[in-house]
């Protein structure tokens, strides 16, 4: 029995372009969100590495409740450098060397060097002191004896520009495509249960026919074979987990032995869909690899592959979707426990899976062990 | 050894099997001789129990087969019409893996493997993968994976099928020797030359019935045929075919594009008959042949048609 799961499992792993389906296309598209936008979600939330922005000050006359601002947020959100003129602000401007300058005159002035998001958070920031500063104007004309309260509530701007989620965890609003990403892989596994059955069944192939009429037991056959595609497809899943954490520096939450169970019951579910489909005898190979990639892909892009939000307006407008999809209930209990913290929804997500792999279990069982045939 | 009787398997309204009847005993080289779609193959599947049967029934080694008769499987070989092998694993390693879902003793296993390896020379190949392989050390390798664990029955389908003619003498020649070293064999072949070759005994098989069985010599001596003679590169009239067709022993004549195929009733001097009436009409020919009746000639009597058609 050791040597028939040992020679399963080398012919399985040498298979170069089931493996590439299953493991190494997770990979790179895993690679490629990062390269594309993983920073970006990391520094949108601030939960990542954040760099001070770089912002000039030329003071042409004094306005010191701008000044105060603007110290209240050094060394926070901005990284301010005073001018002595405009003309030198604007040459370290050229040279790139802060983001834009404020000059305090009468009237306040921002000179940015572009658009892009750190170019709007300074324009945010001015146009926020601008508003708050005409209301503390009204304030002090109108109702002056609440003119401090105000104040103390300006003085908790700071507050709500940093965040976390319930249980302390990442907010990154990007994590959503690496669980949807997760979900694909674990999906994934169904290529290795497609093209397990191409091997393992007399009317599908002469290798199938031969393995049918040697003296083994076939349930010992399918209990190898399962074992073996599980294995393989729990390593894959083991392996991108890690590359996304140790490599990518993905925050996939703190609890990793329950992401690894969730994953190992979307690996088992994916590989009984692959058998599924591999057993349906009236269709070529080709059509059934094809049916796999359809399978695999399309509920991850309803899952939030390529689209983030999908899978929201899924659940406003046809919920059951969700939970009818395996990659959305994989992802969306990925969410759960890595930003959402909700044990309810993801109780409710893990009996899904699990009554999910336990049907497809069976249906990949009953249409693999049978013995003899109509037609070969 | 192997006993099918009546055996009856339909395709939807296609009747693949007609009340077949077959019995091999031990120690022969059984041939199933029929054109392609004939049956031979569908019989096979049903003697293995892969497939589903309407009517009959099928006993080896004196017991009935069933999917799950995993005691006689144990004592089966079979190598299938088309090269079934791993190609993501070596020569070594595949022959390995058969071998290991009929003898569980590694040391027994590897004992076998090496002696299937030298069996069919692929020695000097046991790391390669059977993708590097060239077709004919694919079969061999085929072949291997079918008999390593020294079954007594082998089935052996079509096994020759796109083999060189070198390749293919290497196959029939083991074949041989797998036989007397003990196993049974049913080999299935359109080619007629393979079976006479090697076959002890012969069943020839048309729209799923045997029509006859027997030695190649018996089964030559059921048709009228005693020669064939065959004239090429001549110039016949219709008055000539019918003069023809009035000399002693002739029985079927056929003309087309100048060559003249001439089936007599075996007896002495038909060729010379033929011979001095051409040279008494002054008609110039060519090529002259003159052949002993094959497994072809008997399948066109019984038939009417082409073993190849």
């Amino acid at each position: 029995m050791i040597q028939l799961f040992k020679y399963r499992l080398l012919q399985n792993v040498r298979d170069v372009s089931m493996m590439f389906w299953a493991l190494a296309f997770p990979l790179l598209l895993g690679t490629f969100y990062s390269l594309a936008f993983g920073n970006m979600g990391n520094n949108a939330a601030g939960d990542g590495t954040w760099s001070e922005i770089p912002v000039g000050i030329v003071n042409v006359s004094e306005n010191q409740p701008f000044e105060a601002f603007l110290d209240g947020l050094d060394g926070d959100l901005i990284k301010g450098k005073v001018y002595d003129d405009e003309g030198a602000a604007k040459k370290a401007l050229n040279n790139q060397k802060i983001k834009g300058y404020f000059v305090i005159d009468n009237n306040l002035a921002l000179k940015l060097s572009g658009n892009g998001l750190e170019e709007s958070i300074l324009a945010n920031l001015l146009n926020t002191y601008e508003k708050n500063a005409s209301l503390a104007m009204k304030v002090a004309t109108e109702k002056p004896q609440q003119l401090e309260t105000f104040l103390e509530s300006l003085g908790d701007y700071q507050s709500f520009t940093k965040n976390a989620s319930l249980g302390g965890r990442t907010l990154d609003p990007m994590i959503n495509y690496f669980f949807a990403l997760l979900a694909y892989a674990c999906l994934c596994g169904a290529f290795l249960g497609t093209r397990s059955t191409f091997d393992s069944q007399a009317n599908l192939s002469a290798l199938g026919a031969r393995r049918c009429i040697s003296p083994t037991h076939k349930l010992k056959l399918i209990f190898i074979d399962l074992t073996t595609l599980v294995l393989i497809q729990f390593v894959n899943m083991l392996i991108l987990t890690a590359y996304l954490i140790l490599f990518l520096k993905i925050d996939l939450g703190d609890n990793i032995p329950l992401l690894l169970f969730i994953e190992l019951m979307g690996t088992i579910l994916s590989i009984s869909i692959g058998i599924a489909i591999g057993s349906i005898a009236r269709l070529s190979q080709g059509i059934k690899i094809g049916i796999t990639v359809a399978v695999s892909l399309f509920p991850a892009f309803l899952a939030g592959l390529m689209f983030g939000d999908i899978r929201n307006i899924i659940e406003v407008h046809a919920p059951l979707v969700n939970r009818l999809n395996p990659a959305a209930v994989l992802a969306d209990a990925f969410y759960c426990l890595g930003v959402y913290n909700d044990q309810t929804r993801l109780t409710r997500n893990l009996i899904i899976l699990g009554v999910m792999a336990a049907l497809l279990l069976t249906v990949a069982f009953l249409s693999i062990r049978r013995e003899d045939y109509d037609s070969i | 050894m192997v006993h099918i009787e009546n055996l009856v398997k339909r395709y939807g309204d296609l009747l693949a099997l007609d009340h077949l009847n077959l019995d091999i005993k031990e120690g022969e080289i059984f041939g199933l001789l029929g054109p392609n779609g004939s049956g031979k193959t569908t019989a096979l599947n049903c003697l293995l129990a892969l497939l589903r049967y309407d009517k009959g029934r099928i006993t080896v080694f004196g017991k009935d087969m069933t999917p799950d008769s995993y005691e006689l499987k144990q004592g089966i070989g079979v190598i299938p019409q088309n090269v079934a092998v791993f190609d993501q694993m070596s020569v070594y390693e595949n022959i390995d893996y058969f071998c290991g879902l009929y003898v569980s003793d590694k040391k027994k296993r590897r004992a076998l493997v090496e002696e299937a390896l030298k069996f069919v020379e692929l020695g000097d190949y046991q790391k390669m993968r059977p993708k590097k392989l060239s077709g004919g050390l694919l079969r061999r390798l085929n072949i291997a994976c079918g008999i390593v664990h020294k079954p007594k029955l082998i089935i052996m389908d079509e096994p020759t099928v796109a083999v060189d003619p070198q390749s293919r003498n290497n196959i029939l020649e083991g074949i041989k020797r797998l036989n007397e070293n003990g196993s049974t064999i049913i080999y299935t072949s359109h080619y007629m030359e393979e079976v006479e070759q090697i076959c002890t005994r012969i069943a020839i098989i048309d729209k799923g019935q045997v029509l006859a069985t027997g030695s190649t010599e018996e089964l030559k001596a059921m048709i009228k045929t005693g020669e064939t003679i065959r004239i090429e590169n001549l110039v016949l009239t219709e008055e000539h075919l019918a003069d023809m067709r009035e000399l002693p022993h002739v029985y079927r004549l056929d003309y087309q594009e100048q060559t003249l195929v001439v089936r007599l009733s075996s007896a002495k001097h038909n060729l010379v008959r033929f011979l001095n009436y051409l040279q008494a009409k002054d008609i110039p020919f060519g090529r002259v042949l003159s052949e002993l009746p094959t497994l072809n000639d008997v399948f066109l009597e019984i038939t009417g048609k082409e073993l190849r058609d």
